[in-house]
């Protein structure tokens, strides 16, 4: 069964006083949601998973291998990072059939998924990544990414930039998607769409959970330590729980755990 | 061979500061080195073919050293697609080298052959004489050995920096293959003396040279007429070490790097 095992996982970078990951365990059988503010570690942790960055402590299982043992397999994982798809400076469509060969993946279905996201096709033949807009690079990251058919796909902040109904399209492809996907976000309204997936929470360099993401929908953030609590998080130095019942501020109505921060400091003064 | 290889050579071949700082820029200095420094070459066959030789061991030296910081920059600006693709792709990290040398060296052979072509071009049409390499065959294997150095020391470099997550040193790192360049190209008016045989680039330049005219050069200052002759298979085994060397270090590197993100590279 394909899984994605984090044990003790830390990073640290030489710019940065603070580590990005303080001791992350996780195991990933499933779809999971990584949700958690910007600057939490999300994008760190997916880099980590990859093998994309130097791990301090801890290690990576990927279906029972250390990440850092693996060479030269096609299938296993994939990401919608832009910067692995920067192997070369040619049109997004020369990086399609680029990836889609090293990859083994079919390049129409890149196409049919970056149709259905709305991405005008005769755009790929005359833009490099680099050129086209935030939103367009990433919805060609992540069709790439889901078109390579990898037991294992790390998707980050896949729905930035996205309208409405092409979020609803992605949606679709996620649901559908075969295999171990991890979700980074830090926008909460996506749980009501992925109702039997996983969710994790992650603030600054802690994952915790995991709870399914059913169980979430009617929970309430309270800026206390709970002794109820579903869950328990640390959060700028104090504990904050996710509690049923009608104290607290809705999880799903944040619209963004960045919001975290602002209650927090609200409740403070 | 994948697709990697022959887009890579596109991606090269279409880039437009890699070409002008490889050719066009050159073809300014093959001009002049026909027009303006030649004005004094007596149009004696044997006097034109050293000052052919001179110019093209000199600029080929040049022309690649501008191809090695182009290909350099492309090399570090993909370092983390480089990771990726030798993970999760069936390219593994020795295939990668071998496409991406071997399309690199499709791309420095086109740089030479336009360099060959154009000095050969506007030498005859100054001199009114053409004057054919003395040894071809020799001409051509070391200028592809020039290339495949060329090549060694750009994923070398690039490859340092990751490793040794350097990141901020980027630019100038990438510089340095024209900075070491430029320094053979002082040869024209400095003794090197050993260290003549210590420099790839020199050894670049005078083996140029000597297949070019048959004529020995000395260890610098060929404009003054100083130094002493070098010794050609002693340049040769030192241009080999160096390809050998960079080339294993580059290998070994390729395995231990993960990559540095485009935005931790310095924008001077």
């Amino acid at each position: 069964m394909p899984m994605i095992l984090v044990e003790g996982l830390k990073v640290s970078y030489k710019w940065r006083q603070e580590p990005v990951l303080r001791g992350v365990d996780g195991e990933f059988d499933n779809k999971s949601l990584i949700l958690g503010p910007n600057g939490s570690g999300k994008t760190t942790l997916f880099r980590a998973v990859c093998g994309l960055t130097n791990i301090t402590e801890g290690r990576v299982l990927i279906d029972g291998r250390n990440v850092e043992d693996v060479y030269a397999e096609p299938g296993i994982l994939s990401v919608n990072f832009p910067e692995v798809y920067s192997l070369l400076s040619v049109k997004v469509r020369d990086l399609i059939t680029l990836y889609a060969d090293l990859s083994g993946a079919d390049p129409s279905k890149t196409y049919a998924i970056l149709e259905e996201l709305g991405i005008p096709m005769e755009l790929l033949g005359k833009r490099k990544l680099h050129e086209l807009s935030a939103g367009q690079r990433k919805a060609v990251c992540t069709a790439m990414a889901l078109s390579m058919d990898a037991k294992h796909v790390l998707l980050d902040e896949p729905f930035e930039q996205l309208d409405p109904a092409r979020k609803g399209r992605l949606i679709k492809y996620l649901n559908e998607y075969d295999g171990v996907v991890l979700l980074n976000t830090h926008e909460t309204w996506l749980m009501k769409n992925l109702p039997e997936w996983d969710a994790y929470f992650m603030f600054e360099g802690r994952l915790y959970g995991s709870a399914s993401v059913k169980k979430l929908l009617n929970v309430r953030l309270s800026l206390r330590d709970e002794p109820e609590a579903v869950l328990k998080m640390e959060v700028a130095g104090k504990t904050i729980s996710l509690v049923r019942g009608r104290r607290g501020t809705l999880l799903t109505s944040l619209e963004s755990l960045d919001r975290v921060y602002e209650l927090a400091l609200e409740a403070g003064a | 061979m994948t697709k990697y290889f022959t887009l890579n050579v596109k991606s090269m071949l279409t880039h437009p500061e890699l070409l002008f700082w490889s050719i066009a820029f050159i073809e300014f200095w093959v001009v002049m080195w026909a027009y303006v420094f030649g004005a004094y070459v007596p149009k004696v066959e044997e006097a034109v073919k050293i000052y052919t030789a001179d110019a093209y061991g000199s600029l080929l030296t040049l022309s690649l050293s501008a191809t090695a910081v182009g290909i350099t920059e492309a090399f570090l600006h993909s370092s983390r697609s480089i990771r990726f693709v030798t993970k999760y792709t069936k390219l593994s990290p020795s295939r990668f080298m071998a496409e991406h040398m071997a399309s690199s060296m499709v791309v420095l052979t086109l740089v030479s052959a336009v360099m060959f072509a154009s000095i050969a071009g506007v030498f005859t049409q100054k001199f009114g004489m053409y004057t054919p390499p003395e040894m071809p065959l020799e001409l051509v294997a070391v200028t592809l050995l020039g290339c495949l150095f060329m090549y060694a020391i750009s994923a070398f470099l690039s490859l340092a920096v990751v490793v040794f997550k350097a990141p901020r040193s980027a630019r100038f790192v990438s510089y340095i293959p024209l900075i070491l360049g430029f320094l053979a190209y002082g040869a024209l008016w400095m003794d090197f003396k050993a260290l003549a045989y210590v420099s790839p680039f020199n050894c670049i330049l005078a083996l140029c040279i000597y297949y070019y005219s048959g004529v020995k050069p000395t260890t610098g200052a060929f404009v003054m007429g100083g130094g002493v002759e070098m010794n050609m298979g002693l340049a040769l085994c030192s241009l080999v070490a160096w390809v050998s060397a960079l080339t294993a270090l580059s290998i070994l590197f390729l395995r231990r790097m993960k990559g540095v993100g485009i935005e931790e590279i310095r924008v001077v």
